[in-house]
């Protein structure tokens, strides 16, 4: 029994983590629209570049955090691991996009980055529903 | 010049500090629920894939806002909005 629940959550965690990759590119995706529809296609740019940097960075640290075990210390072992990994990528996307975009909209790339960063606690949502039908 | 030195000066402190806060913070969340996670998972070992999903979500949730501070470090260091009004103003 305990075999079988623990090989069903396993399958819903890669559920929880594509939603919560889907929701960051939704949110990305809405910043986008309104900052090329308020500032042009600069801001635009510069929004893409922030939600990317972010939903980059977590698709490799859901990779990492994947990796199951039957033990407590070493899942919180892949989960750090997995953060530290996903902070190191988001920081050199964007000094990389600073460096490189010559005219960058700041304020458009914090926005698409806020928005990616906190749309991601929203697959909890999905986590709740998939417990329930077990 | 001179202007431009203090404005210079105060955003390298400004951004120290919102990295540093940010990363304690941050730190102190992450500690909170770690703790949490093995206390939860030395009372019921059988609940820690279920508790895998959630530990990493809120772990995103919580350097969220580092991230973003991050972000906003990164816009003052590079791209100063204080120092190009300044700049323009001369």
């Amino acid at each position: 029994m305990t075999e079988e629940r623990n090989s069903t959550s396993g399958l819903d965690s890669n559920k929880v983590f594509s939603k919560m990759l889907q929701w960051q590119l939704s949110a990305t995706l809405v910043v986008v629209i309104i900052a090329l529809i308020v500032s042009g296609s600069h801001a635009a740019i510069s929004a893409l570049a922030g939600g990317l940097s972010v939903t980059v960075g977590a698709y490799f640290a859901s990779k990492i955090a994947q990796r199951s075990s039957k033990e407590a210390a070493t899942v919180l072992v892949n989960l750090l691991k997995a953060e530290a990994v996903k902070i190191v990528i988001i920081v050199v996307l964007l000094f990389i996009t600073f460096k490189v975009y010559k005219q960058l909209v700041p304020f458009a790339l914090i926005a698409g980055l806020a928005a990616a960063a906190l749309f991601s606690g929203a697959a909890m949502s999905k986590l709740d529903k998939t417990e329930l039908e077990i | 010049m001179e202007a431009l030195a203090l404005i210079q000066a105060y955003t390298g402190v400004g951004i120290g500090l919102i990295i540093g806060l940010g990363a304690a913070g941050a730190c102190i969340g992450i500690g909170i629920m770690c703790a949490s996670f093995l206390e939860g998972a030395a009372r019921q070992p059988e609940m820690i894939p279920q508790l895998q999903g959630k530990v990493f979500l809120l772990l995103g949730l919580i350097d969220a806002s580092f991230i973003i501070g991050v972000g906003l470090a990164m816009m003052f260091a590079f791209a100063n909005p204080l120092l190009s009004v300044v700049t323009a103003a001369n």
